[in-house]
C-alpha cells in the first residue's frame, strides 16, 4: 500500500488518499499521464483491470474515468481517476488494452455508452448496446431517451437491416471452394441462452469466436438512476436472478457507506445466511449446466431437486422464490422465524442426503473426465490478464474471494478457506464448483448455529434488529462495494448527488463479461464440440454479461 | 369420421413441444417446472431443440430490441398450428423494465400471446397452469391470436 | 393369408407403430423415473397415452419445406428411411415359427439393413439445406464409417460359432454354454449399437448442445414423425438382432415365446437409457480414436476367440 501511494507521488495527481483496507485512491490532475502510470502501476504487480467506468457529470462538464486496478496475488488495489472533456469530438483518451487485456471489453462498452473514445484500441466497436444506439451515447446525462423511442420502428428496422448486412457479408467474405462458414450459435440455440457466438469453422474445428452478446441488455445502469434508493433494489437483483441477494448486498454496502450507516449484527449474519442459499441455488444451477451442455441432463434435475429445498427456505422468508428482494439498504427486509429455520434445516439435510451420490456418480465420472480435464486451460496469468474471477479463477490456483481478501457483512468471523484447484481445466471448475457448494452448506451451518445461539441468549431480537433507518436523501459521495457474488467478484461504484434521491450514476462489473471475453482465446483450434462444454463450464450468466 | 377428426385434434392440445428458446429471466422458473418437484412432462409437455418441431413459443419475459427480431424468425420457423405463452410481468407491459428503453415494452402486440402468465417470474406451478389454459383453448378450437393479427405480420425480420 | 396378417399386424406395420409409440413411452418414463420425476402422467394410465397423442399430433401437423432445398430429397428420404428401417423386423425370428422370411442368410440381411440406415440419415442432413443439419450429416457418416466395422465384426461371432447365417437356427442352436463364449461378442455388439443408434456417449450426430438437432434440425410434421419411426424401427431391429444372436432370441427358461425375446429387448434398452442418464457425450475425435484403437482391435480379437472356442471348447463337447 505504502509502496502504491509513493509510487503514485511521482505523478502530478490531485490527491492520494487510502480507501477501505486495501484501496489506493486517487486522481490524476491531467488525462496525459494515464498510460505512463498504469504502466507503472502494472510493473508494481497491479496487473488487473477490473472495470472501466465513466461518469458524466453534466455541470462540471466533464466525463470522470474510474479505473479500477487490482493485484489478485496480494490483495493491494487502486483507484484510479481522470477527466476527460464531454465534448464528443475531443472526449478520448489513451487505451489500457495493450497493457491489460481484460479491459478490452469494459473499454468497448464505455465507448458504446458514453461515447468516450479510446485510442489505440485494437477493436473499439459498440458491444452491448442494439444497433440503434450505434454511434449515439444512451448513458450520458443529456441523452433524450423519449425522442429516441418514437422512432421504435424505424430502430427496429437498423436491427434487422444490420443483421441482414452481416449475414450477407459473412457469405460473400468466404471463398465458395473452402469449407470454412460462419455458424451462429444463438440466440435459438439449446445450450446457449441469449448469447449469439458467431463461431468461424471449417468443418468441425474452430477457427475463432466472435461473442455478440446484449440480448438481454436492460440497461439496467441506468434504469437504478430512474428509481429512489430502495427502489433500485428490483433494477440491481435482476442483474442475474440466479443468485440474486448478494448483488444486492453489494448495492446495499455502497449506499449504506455514503449514508453513513452501520448496520445491525443480526442483519449481518442474515446477509450471510440469505447470500450463502442463493449461492447454493445458483451453483446448482450452474453445476446442473455445466452437465446439460455435455447432452446429460440428470445432474441438472438432480440438483433442481435440491435446490427446490432451499428456494423453499427463500420463500418463506420473503414470499418470493427468486425474486426475494430481500436485502436492502439498511439491513434486510424482513424478520426471522423459527419455520425459516426450519425449512433451512430440511434444505440441508437433503443436500447432505445426496451429495454423495452427487460426488459419486458425476463428479468422478470418467467419461466427464475424459472430456473436460483436456480442455478450456486457464493459466493463472490469464485469470490476471483478463481479471476473472471467482470459480473460473480459483479453479486456475488463484486464491481470490472477496469473503476472505475484504470481508463484508458477518465473512469475518466465520471460518472458511480459499477453495482452489491446480490446473484450471474445464474439469477443475466443475471440481471447484461441487467444493464451493459444500463449502457454502458449511457457512450457512456456521451462520445458522450463531443466530441460533445469539437469539437464544436474547442479542439478537429476529423480530426488530433487521433493519436500521437509511435516510431517503443521500449526500454526495461515492463509494465502491466489493462482494463475492455466486460467479466471483462484483464491483459496484456507485455515485450520489448532493440531496440525490437517486443514484446518480451506478457501475456494476459483473464477472461473465470477464469471463466470456475468454471464448475466443479458449476454442480458436478446437472443434465444436467443446464450444459447449467450455461456454458451460465458464458459468456465464446472461443477465450479468449484458446487465 | 368425425370421431377420427376428434382424437387427432384431441391429440394436438394434449401434446404441446416447445421451442427451446429463452428470452429472460423467466426461463430459470421454466428450467423450474422441468424439474423434478414441477415435472410438466406429466402433462405432457416436451421441449424440442428445434422450433421446427415445435407447437408452442414461450417468451419468457423481456424481449430486448435485439432479441425481437431472433424471436419474429423463431415463430415464423414453425409448423402451423402454433401458439404463443407470454410469461411475466415484462411481456404484459415491460415489467420492472418498463423505464428501460432497450427492452420493448410490449412484445405482444408485436407477436399476440393466447395466454399471460402474471408474476416477475411466475411460479412453476402459475406456468404449467398457463399451459393448460393453452390446451383448453387448442380443445374449444379458438386459432391462435398470433394467427389473428399482431404488428408481426407488417414487420419485416 | 397369414402373409397379409404378418405385413400388417405382426410382426409389421402395425406392431412397429405399437413399438414405437410403446418404447417412446417407456424411454420418457424411464427417463423420468432417473431423473428423480413422474414422466408422462396424466393422458390414460400412467400416461402411456402421452407418446401417441404425440406422434398422433405430428401427423397432423403442418410439415415444412425449406426454401432452397431438393424438395424431391427432402421428402423421399424420411420415407425411404422408414421402410429400410422397418424391413429388418420381417427376417427375425419372433417366435419358433414366426419368421415372414425364412432365408438361410437372414443374418446378412439384418446387418445389411441395418447398416444402410446412417446413410439415408446422412442423405436427409444433405439435403435440408442447412448448416446444422450439413454437419450432423457428416457427423452420421464418420460414426456410420467407425461403427459399423466392430457393428459387423461382433455380429458376425455367433455366425462363426454355429457355422450357420440363418438366424433361426442361430438361436435353435444357442445355449448356456454359447451364451459365455458370446458374452465378449455381447458387450463389443452393446458399445456399437450404442454408437449406431446415436445414443449417449455416442449421441454425436444428434448432439443438441452442438449441433442443434443434427440432421433432424429441418424436419418437421409427418416428415418428423417418418423418421422418429425409422429410429424406434432401428431401436427394434437392432434389440432383437442382438438378444437373437447373442442372448438365445424367444427361448426361455420353462417355455419359449415371443415374450422372452420381448423381454431381453427391453432388458437391453433399460441399460441403453441407463447410460444415456449417467454418462456425457463424447467428442467426435475421442469416439474415432475409441472406435479405431479399442473397438475394432478388440472385434477382431474376439473372432480369435470364437475360433479358438469352436476348436477347443466346442469341439471338445461333441
Amino acid at each position: 500500500m505504502r509502496k502504491i501511494k509513493q509510487l503514485l507521488e511521482n505523478f502530478n495527481t490531485l490527491y492520494i488518499e487510502e480507501y477501505k483496507t486495501t484501496w489506493v485512491k486517487t486522481k490524476l490532475s491531467t488525462a496525459d499521464d494515464l498510460l505512463m502510470v498504469a504502466k507503472a502501476l502494472k510493473e508494481h504487480g497491479l496487473r488487473t483491470i477490473a472495470t472501466v467506468s465513466p461518469t458524466d457529470f453534466l455541470e462540471e462538464n466533464v466525463i470522470e474515468m474510474n479505473y479500477f486496478f487490482e493485484d489478485l496475488m496480494t490483495n493491494r488495489n487502486c483507484w484510479l481517476k481522470c477527466d476527460v472533456p464531454r465534448e464528443l469530438d475531443e472526449c478520448e483518451i489513451e487505451s489500457l488494452t495493450p497493457l491489460f487485456k481484460g479491459a478490452n471489453w469494459h473499454e468497448r462498452e464505455a465507448y458504446s455508452m458514453f461515447g468516450v473514445r479510446f485510442l489505440n484500441h485494437p477493436d473499439l466497436r459498440p458491444i452491448i448496446v442494439s444497433q440503434d444506439f450505434y454511434d449515439k451515447t444512451p448513458f450520458r446525462k443529456d441523452f433524450d431517451w423519449d425522442a429516441h423511442d418514437k422512432n421504435t420502428v424505424k430502430n427496429m428496422q437498423k436491427i434487422v437491416d444490420s443483421f441482414k448486412a452481416e449475414e450477407a457479408e459473412a457469405d460473400k467474405g468466404i471463398d465458395a471452394e473452402s469449407s470454412e462458414t460462419v455458424l451462429n450459435w444463438g440466440p435459438t440455440h439449446p445450450a446457449s441462452g441469449p448469447i449469439r457466438l458467431k463461431v468461424h469453422c471449417d468443418g468441425e474445428d474452430v477457427i475463432g469466436i466472435d461473442p455478440d452478446i446484449g440480448f438481454v441488455w436492460r440497461a439496467l445502469e441506468h434504469l437504478v438512476t430512474k428509481k429512489d434508493f430502495v427502489g433500485a433494489i428490483v433494477a440491481v437483483e435482476r442483474l442475474c436472478f440466479m443468485d440474486n441477494v448478494n448483488s444486492m448486498t453489494a448495492y446495499a454496502q455502497a449506499v449504506e457507506e455514503i449514508a453513513n450507516v452501520e448496520i445491525t449484527e443480526f442483519a449481518k449474519w442474515m446477509r450471510v445466511l440469505l447470500g450463502e442459499v442463493s449461492r447454493i441455488s445458483s451453483h446448482a444451477m450452474g453445476m446442473g449446466g455445466f452437465y446439460n451442455a455435455l447432452g446429460l441432463h440428470t445432474v441438472a434435475m438432480w440438483n433442481m431437486d435440491v435446490r427446490e429445498f432451499f428456494l423453499d427456505f427463500l420463500e418463506s422468508y420473503s414470499g418470493a422464490r427468486i425474486a426475494t428482494a430481500a436485502v436492502e439498504p439498511g439491513g434486510v427486509r424482513y424478520g426471522l422465524q423459527q419455520n425459516m429455520l426450519d425449512e433451512l434445516q430440511l434444505a440441508l439435510d437433503k443436500f447432505d442426503a445426496t451429495k454423495d451420490s452427487v460426488k459419486d456418480i458425476f463428479i468422478n465420472n470418467p467419461t466427464m473426465k475424459m472430456r473436460a480435464s483436456k480442455q478450456g486451460f486457464i493459466s493463472n496469468l490469464d485469470v490476471q490478464d483478463y481479471s476473472l474471477c471467482g470459480v473460473v479463477a480459483r479453479a486456475s490456483g488463484v486464491k481470490i474471494d472477496v469473503r476472505i481478501d475484504e470481508p463484508y457483512a458477518a465473512y469475518a468471523e466465520i471460518k472458511m478457506d480459499y477453495v482452489t484447484q491446480k490446473d484450471g481445466s474445464a474439469k477443475d471448475r466443475l471440481i471447484n464448483l461441487f467444493e464451493e457448494l459444500e463449502q457454502s452448506v458449511d457457512i450457512i451451518k456456521q451462520a445458522k448455529r450463531h443466530i441460533e445461539e445469539k437469539i437464544a441468549s436474547g442479542e439478537f431480537d429476529p423480530t426488530k434488529d433487521q433493519m436500521v433507518k437509511v435516510p431517503k436523501k443521500l449526500p454526495r459521495g461515492e463509494a465502491i462495494s466489493r462482494v463475492e457474488w455466486s460467479r466471483g467478484e462484483v464491483l459496484m461504484h456507485l455515485v450520489t448527488e448532493e440531496k440525490g434521491t437517486s443514484p446518480y450514476r451506478l457501475k456494476m462489473k459483473a464477472p461473465s463479461f470477464n469471463h466470456t471475453m475468454m471464448l475466443d482465446k479458449l476454442l480458436a483450434g478446437q472443434t465444436l464440440s467443446d464450444i459447449p462444454l467450455v461456454f458451460g463450464s465458464l458459468y456465464i450468466c446472461q443477465g450479468d454479461l449484458d446487465r | 369420421m368425425l370421431k377420427i377428426y376428434d382424437f387427432f385434434a384431441h391429440a394436438k392440445s394434449e401434446s404441446l413441444w416447445m421451442a427451446h428458446f429463452c428470452t429472460g429471466c423467466c426461463s430459470l422458473e421454466m428450467a423450474a417446472a422441468m424439474g423434478p418437484r414441477y415435472d410438466w412432462e406429466r402433462y405432457g409437455y416436451l421441449p424440442t431443440p428445434t422450433p421446427r418441431q415445435a407447437d408452442l413459443l414461450i417468451i419468457t419475459g423481456l424481449v430486448s430490441k435485439k432479441m425481437l427480431p431472433a424471436l419474429l424468425r423463431t415463430y415464423a420457423q414453425m409448423p402451423e398450428p402454433k401458439y404463443v405463452l407470454a410469461l411475466g410481468a415484462c411481456s404484459f407491459d415491460g415489467g420492472p423494465y418498463n423505464d428501460s428503453l432497450s427492452v420493448i415494452k410490449n412484445p405482444t402486440e408485436i407477436l399476440p400471446a393466447d395466454i399471460f402468465v402474471a408474476g416477475c417470474p411466475p411460479r412453476p406451478e402459475a406456468i404449467i397452469a398457463g399451459l393448460e389454459e393453452i390446451k383448453k383453448k387448442m380443445k374449444a378450437g379458438i386459432p391462435s391470436a398470433a394467427s389473428q393479427g399482431g404488428l408481426w405480420k407488417e414487420m419485416e425480420f | 393369408m397369414e402373409m397379409i396378417f404378418n405385413v400388417v399386424v405382426f410382426p409389421g406395420i402395425l406392431y412397429v407403430l405399437l413399438w414405437t409409440v410403446g418404447l417412446f413411452w417407456f424411454f420418457r418414463k424411464f427417463m423420468a423415473a432417473l431423473h428423480k420425476r413422474v414422466g408422462p402422467s396424466f393422458n390414460g394410465p400412467a400416461g402411456s397415452y402421452q407418446t401417441l397423442f404425440d406422434l398422433s399430433k405430428l401427423l397432423t401437423k403442418e410439415s415444412i419445406t425449406p426454401d432452397g432445398v431438393n424438395p424431391y430429397l427432402f421428402s423421399l428420404m424420411p420415407i425411404l428411411a422408414a421402410i429400410i428401417a422397418i424391413l429388418p423386423t420381417a427376417v427375425i425370428p419372433w417366435t419358433a415359427n414366426t419368421t415372414v422370411v425364412v432365408s438361410e442368410y437372414s443374418l446378412l440381411g439384418l446387418v445389411v439393413l441395418v447398416g444402410i440406415e446412417p446413410f439415408l440419415l446422412f442423405l436427409t442432413g444433405f439435403g435440408s439445406n442447412n448448416k446444422y443439419s450439413f454437419l450432423g450429416g457428416i457427423r452420421v457418416l464418420t460414426q456410420m464409417i467407425s461403427m459399423e466395422t466392430s457393428f459387423f465384426l461382433a455380429a458376425l461371432s455367433p455366425a462363426l460359432l454355429f457355422g450357420t447365417l440363418s438366424l433361426t437356427s442361430i438361436v435353435e442352436q444357442s445355449s448356456w454354454l454359447t451364451f459365455l463364449i458370446l458374452l465378449p461378442g455381447f458387450l463389443l455388439y452393446f458399445v456399437a449399437l450404442l454408437g449406431l443408434l446415436d445414443q449417449p456417449p455416442f449421441n454425436i450426430p444428434d448432439a443438441e448442445q452442438e449441433i442443434v438437432y443434427g440432421f433432424y434440425t429441418e424436419y418437421s410434421g409427418t416428415n418428423y414423425f417418418l423418421l422418429k419411426l425409422a429410429e424406434f424401427a432401428e431401436f427394434m431391429a437392432v434389440f432383437a438382432g442382438a438378444a437373437t444372436l447373442f442372448l438365445g432370441g424367444y427361448r426361455g427358461v420353462f417355455f419359449d415365446g415371443f415374450s422372452f425375446l420381448f423381454a431381453k429387448m427391453i432388458i437391453i434398452a433399460m441399460f441403453m437409457m441407463t447410460i444415456r442418464a449417467s454418462t456425457p457425450r463424447i467428442t467426435m475425435k475421442q469416439m474415432l480414436n475409441f472406435s479405431w484403437s479399442y473397438l475394432v482391435p478388440l472385434s477382431l480379437l474376439n473372432v480369435a476367440w470364437i475360433m479358438f472356442a469352436k476348436i477347443f471348447l466346442l469341439g471338445a463337447i461333441s
